[in-house]
């Protein structure tokens, strides 16, 4: 939706990329645009050709359960909100016809053309339904294909999946039975606006299934040919049943028929386990051998061994729910060679390493995002696109988009009110409905109107010239505008006001389109009523109205970035490649953090040295032009977005002036104290020190005697134990990401040296690209997997040292004990301290439970922190590995960038203000604000609160919060919504006779 | 002063018949919806574009957050004669401005209190959340609660106001 509204964004739609040439900076794609034949400048998306339109065709969004017309809106929210026909749907294009009509058609039009002599001779219209139905003449059957060329200085590929095509394993019965269904086809029953209205429904009867069963990984680690894990489909499952159970109290029986439960992200281990609390759903260890149907009952019966109770089980289901893996898109590989990217193994799009940077693919200036890459999350898909956009950031450089600023003369507008009302018919969107004349003579009759009148589509460019004119000839200084939903329409004529100097912010408009006519269309008399009601409540608060204007704060263009680990260097090097004064603080004296030696040897997946990849971004970072400075701490920060002043002490001793600040110091890793014994007993370690153990003598590792047994004799076995310090319910309750997949890839490296490994988990969670794959290989390899209940901890065996690991073996489904020479604790990750806590005092940005940043939203703003101009990157967001990490922090570069791209801050003007006189200094604004915009301030010995304006996002909850009524929240003042709510009760006195009609009474 | 429900210009579909005194069969409240700009504003909008019908008896009124909704407007709605008071937000973890609907409900609890003081039934005030994608939802809330207004009958404090939104202005009742 912003993005379609967006002034720098042309959204093409329906068309693909059909060629690509130059190079990064200058490339020119050709676009092929095919017809929609709906055209879109002139729909108003009113939906009437969809009621006249007598064909059905299918439907891809509400995955077949529902049928759509030939022209149909693709989904309620499309951009653009155009409609589109059906190519293969619609009577009048071909795909529709048999082969036979098809000719006899062609001829026709043949003879028609050769007669007029017109090569685009209007085609013949077996159908016309829909172009009568159509007021504004909007439907066009002569569109052709269109092609074009854009200029482009970078590419960012965002193709995204295609599920996997569950037909495929024919086991599942996808496709013959209808009620086994598919993730998503159960997630548009679900959806409340979807197909059933979140009702779930069995496709064979549409009736209530009582048992449903979630099948997982269908097409995914290791079936159908894929190896990877498609990561969203576990907690996908876990919040469906909650879903499904929430909305149908018939469903008395779910079951999640799982391997690993990956539960990976910020919270999620806590949603899964609140699932366990309520009962949601039955965990079921086990990928079923088939599905079959009961043909007498009707019912289907999953077989699957069930792997911790090691039985054979049948499981009883009225549906059967398979939770599909992502897949690469159709059409992933043509534009892939169009563009000339590399794929991966699978057909998606590949990465030159993703520990470099996770958006770059193998030709310079085209980038990608989201799931094009592989199955991703959405807050890791939004971080991508963001990261992508920084990278492409590069190569626009010079293309800075510059504001015109064509002053215009404020309009006088004082006086007391004369609104002008304007009432959109919107074609028969409202007329249809209500009677759009007698609202406007209405109107006319209370008090300060001065004009009201009505237009056939007051939003068309006939529409804002009629309200330029009315603004003119009237004289007035209030608009009410009677039409849709301001959410998408106040822009426009917010815009059309500010040109020609009527501020914008003596604009109301009544939403009578949405939330009247669309939604009372059986109700005309009581719509009429409630639209009038709106009106009138609309102009009551449009006489309260006072013109705003937008303020302003310089902006210093330059960041400071906190931390010289991976996400410092990644973060900083995007922002000073874009010519930004950037300043990279580090504390110690070196770069890299926990990629430098000795603390990492090799990177998982791709088992490149770290110490490669670091180098590569360092060398990138000094080619930027970003300042560093080692041995230097940030002692104290004042200020806010774009007048940050940071004092620096060490190296350097300075006051800094910065527009933005990313945070990029980190996490430590999890002190295991004397769990397991750790202090005492020798051959007890951490991941983290047997990693620097790899760093022996280069080549000639010398693990060995890491591990020599005191007898001198050579270590036969290792072991693992991991999510120490993670997934504990006492302690961090959260996932720590990284720590499965690098113990798997230790344990290959011990293996490879000819020592017996085993793993203690509880659940493998290899989400990362390639991760897998790792795990399926060292599997093969002959390293042991044990798991172990979720709520247990293993036992170490032996007094001084640790001579073996004893534990309940969840596949056994008894007690063993391993003997071990060494035991690895895979620790987790905890925040960073007292880093964390001093810089949450400093900038007042929050943090969450566990103690990490916390992020404004996790998926539409994963980077940014409630304190504008404060961002995120790396691990002082949570826990991560080292891909997601240089994702985020190029996200979060890309953020800052777009602060720092003017010389100014605009302020909102629709936020609070205090009254100093009325204030009494007692600090409620200040502790419930969550974006620090009040301070209580002195100023001629009286204390008193201040909003500062640039950090005020104008919710107004402080205004409400006031308990002197000392704060104004412009633009929603009480005193504009007491006008509204008395406007409703005691309309004004009407002294036109003609709203006095049939139907009233007298007393 | 006996105003009923009376029809307006076009041609009545549904004529007004004056009833006689006492609780009118047709009653319908006054309802006053209080919603937040980024979900519950969105979420009627949403109703609308997947044109889900709903009753239409309640007048919404826009705010930026939920948070702002102080017990001050709620109160004044009743004041003015409001049967039933539905305030709505984002849900929990979704308001635009990080914890704006925290405040609302403590805001809401507050003016709970001083509602069941005043002697209006609690069933006259209520608080939802409804995302941006729940038409459905909202459209379902909005039944319920104007079923669950009707059935506790016009308010203490409506004077007697009988039908949605008639006013009664010199001895002429006019819709509107
Ligand atoms: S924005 Fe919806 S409740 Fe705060």
């Amino acid at each position: 939706m912003d993005a379609g509204r967006h002034p720098l964004i042309d959204v093409v739609t329906n068309a693909e990329v059909i060629g690509c040439s130059g190079e990064p900076g200058a490339f020119r794609v050709r676009v092929r645009k095919n017809p929609r034949y709906v055209r879109e400048d002139l729909c108003v998306a009113c939906g009437l050709c969809v009621d006249a339109c007598p064909q059905v065709g299918g439907n891809e969004f509400d995955v077949g359960l529902k049928a759509r017309k030939a022209i149909h809106r693709p989904f309620p929210q499309s951009v653009p909100a155009a409609y589109a026909v059906d190519r293969d749907a619609c009577l009048n294009l071909l795909g529709f016809l048999s082969e036979k009509q098809r000719k006899r058609l062609e001829k026709m039009r043949k003879v028609k053309q050769r007669k007029q002599g017109d090569y685009r001779a209007a085609p013949i219209l077996v159908c016309g339904h829909c172009s009568d139905a159509c007021d504004v003449d909007a439907i066009d059957f002569d569109m052709r294909p269109e092609e074009f060329e854009v200029d482009a200085g970078a590419i960012l590929v965002a193709v995204g999946f295609r599920e996997f095509d569950a037909r495929k394993l024919g086991n599942y019965g996808y496709g013959r039975f209808p009620d086994v269904v598919t993730s998503l086809e159960l997630e548009r029953m679900l959806n409340a606006s979807g197909v059933t209205q979140g009702h779930v429904i069995r496709p064979s009867d549409r009736k209530t299934p009582e048992r449903i069963v979630f099948v997982q990984c269908v097409g995914a680690r290791g079936e159908g040919g894929r190896g990877y894990c498609s990561r969203f489909c576990c907690m996908n499952a876990v919040k469906d049943s909650m879903l499904v159970r929430q909305h149908d109290p018939e469903v008395q029986d779910i079951t999640i028929l799982y391997t690993d439960l990956r539960a990976f992200g910020k919270g999620f281990d806590d949603f899964v386990k609140r699932s366990h609390d309520e009962q949601s759903a039955r965990y079921v260890r086990g990928r079923p051998a088939k599905i079959e149907h009961v043909a007498e009952t009707g019912t289907l019966e999953v077989f699957v061994e069930n792997t911790l109770a090691h039985e054979q089980t049948r499981i009883e289901a009225d549906m059967v729910v398979l939770s599909v893996a992502a897949a690469p898109n159709d059409g992933a590989a043509e534009l892939a060679e169009t563009l000339g990217i590399e794929l991966d193994r699978y057909g998606f799009i590949a990465r030159k390493d993703p520990a470099v940077s996770a958006v770059e693919t193998s030709r310079d200036g085209v980038y990608v995002a989201g799931s094009a890459v592989g199955p991703q999350v959405i807050p890791d898909c939004v971080s991508q696109a963001s990261a992508a956009a920084a990278r492409a950031q590069r190569y626009l450089t010079g293309h800075r988009f510059e504001e015109e600023a064509v002053p215009v003369e404020p309009m006088d507008l004082s006086g007391p009110p004369r609104v002008g009302v304007l009432v959109c018919h919107c074609g028969v969107n409202i007329a249809g409905v209500l009677d759009v004349e007698e609202l406007a003579a209405y109107a006319g009759t209370l008090p300060d109107v001065a004009v009201a009148q009505t237009h056939l589509f007051a939003c068309s460019s006939t529409g804002q010239d009629e309200l330029v004119e009315l603004i003119r000839d009237h004289g007035v200084n209030r608009i009410v505008v009677a039409a849709c939903t301001p959410r998408t329409h106040e822009p426009i004529f917010k815009e059309t006001c500010a040109r020609i100097g009527f501020n914008p912010y003596l604009l109301e408009m009544v939403n009578i389109r949405d939330q009247c006519s669309w939604v009372h269309a059986k109700h005309a008399v009581e719509a009429q009523t409630k639209a009038r009601a709106l009106i009138r409540m609309g102009i009551a608060k449009a006489r309260h109205l006072s013109p705003l204007h937008e303020g302003e704060v310089p902006m210093t263009r330059s960041a400071l970035i906190v931390g010289g680990g991976i996400a410092g260097i990644a973060a900083a090097t995007d922002l000073a490649v874009q010519g930004l004064p950037v300043t990279l603080v580090e504390k110690t004296d070196r770069l890299g953090g926990r990629l430098a030696q000795p603390n990492l040897k090799l990177l998982y997946p791709t088992m490149r040295s770290a110490q490669e990849v670091l180098d590569e971004k360092i060398k990138r970072l000094k080619k930027s032009g970003a300042r560093i400075l080692l041995n230097t701490e940030v002692e104290g920060v004042t200020g806010f977005v774009g007048n940050f002043e940071a004092k620096l002490a060490g190296a350097v001793d300075e006051r800094l002036a910065v527009g933005a600040i990313i945070l990029a110091f980190g996490a430590d890793l999890y002190e295991p104290g004397t769990e397991y014994g750790y202090r005492n007993r020798d051959n007890v370690v951490t991941s983290e020190e047997l990693e620097r153990a790899f760093f022996g003598d280069a080549d000639t590792v010398d693990i060995e005697a890491f591990c020599a047994r005191p007898d001198g004799a050579e270590p036969k076995s290792a072991s693992f134990i991991l999510c120490v310090g993670s997934r504990d319910p006492e302690g961090f309750s959260g996932c720590s990401r990284y720590c499965c997949p690098t113990a798997i890839k230790q344990a290959m490296e011990l293996c490879r040296r000819g020592i017996d490994t085993t793993v203690f988990y509880r659940d493998i969670r290899t989400i990362s690209t390639g991760a897998e794959e790792m795990y399926r290989e060292a599997r093969g390899m002959g390293v042991l997997f044990v798991r172990i209940p979720p709520g247990d901890k293993p036992e170490i065996v032996g007094k001084k040292r640790a001579e073996g690991v004893r534990c309940y073996d969840d596949l056994l489904g008894r007690e063993i004990e391993v003997p071990t020479d060494l035991i690895v604790l895979s620790v987790g990750m905890k925040p960073r301290q007292p880093a964390t806590d001093s810089f949450h005092d400093m900038l007042k940005a929050s943090v969450d439970l566990s103690g990490y940043f916390l992020e404004r939203h996790p998926e539409l703003a994963p980077v940014e922190t409630a304190v504008e101009g404060v961002f995120l990157a790396g691990t002082v967001q949570g826990p991560k590995d080292i891909v997601d990490t240089v994702a985020q922090a190029s996200a979060a570069a890309a953020k800052a960038s777009v602060l720092l791209a003017f010389d100014k801050v605009k302020l909102d003007p629709m936020i609070a203000g205090v009254s100093r006189e009325q204030c009494r200094a007692c600090g409620a604004c200040v502790d419930i604000c969550p974006f620090h915009a009040p301070e209580l301030v002195e100023e001629n010995g009286v204390v008193a609160a201040r909003i500062n304006g640039s950090l005020c996002k104008g919710c107004g909850t402080c205004g409400s919060w006031c308990p002197s009524g000392a704060i104004t929240c412009e633009h929603f003042t009480d005193r504009q919504v007491h006008a509204m709510i008395d406007a409703f009760f005691e309309p004004e006195p009407c002294s036109d006779v003609r709203v006095a009609v049939e139907g009233q009474v007298v007393t | 002063m006996s105003a009923t429900r009376s029809g307006n210009s076009r041609p009545a579909r549904k004529k007004a018949v004056p009833t006689a005194k006492g609780a009118a069969p047709t009653w319908n409240p006054n309802l006053v919806v209080f919603a937040c700009n980024w979900c519950s504003y969105a979420g009627a909008d949403t109703a609308g574009v997947s044109r889900i019908q709903h009753q239409p008896y309640f007048r919404l009124i826009r705010v930026m957050c939920s948070g702002r909704i102080q017990p001050g407007f709620v109160l004044r709605a009743f004041e003015k004669g409001a049967d039933g008071v539905l305030v709505s937000g984002c849900h929990f973890g979704d308001c635009h401005y990080v914890n704006g609907n925290e405040r609302a409900v403590e805001q809401f609890k507050k003016t709970m209190d001083v509602v069941k003081l005043l002697g209006i039934d609690e069933g006259r005030l209520r608080l939802e959340w409804i995302s941006a994608a729940e038409g459905a939802r909202f459209a379902q809330v909005i039944n319920e609660f104007t079923d669950q207004v009707r059935a506790l009958g016009p308010s203490p404090l409506s004077n007697g106001r009988q039908a949605a939104d008639v006013p009664a202005v010199k001895g002429v009742a006019i819709d509107g």
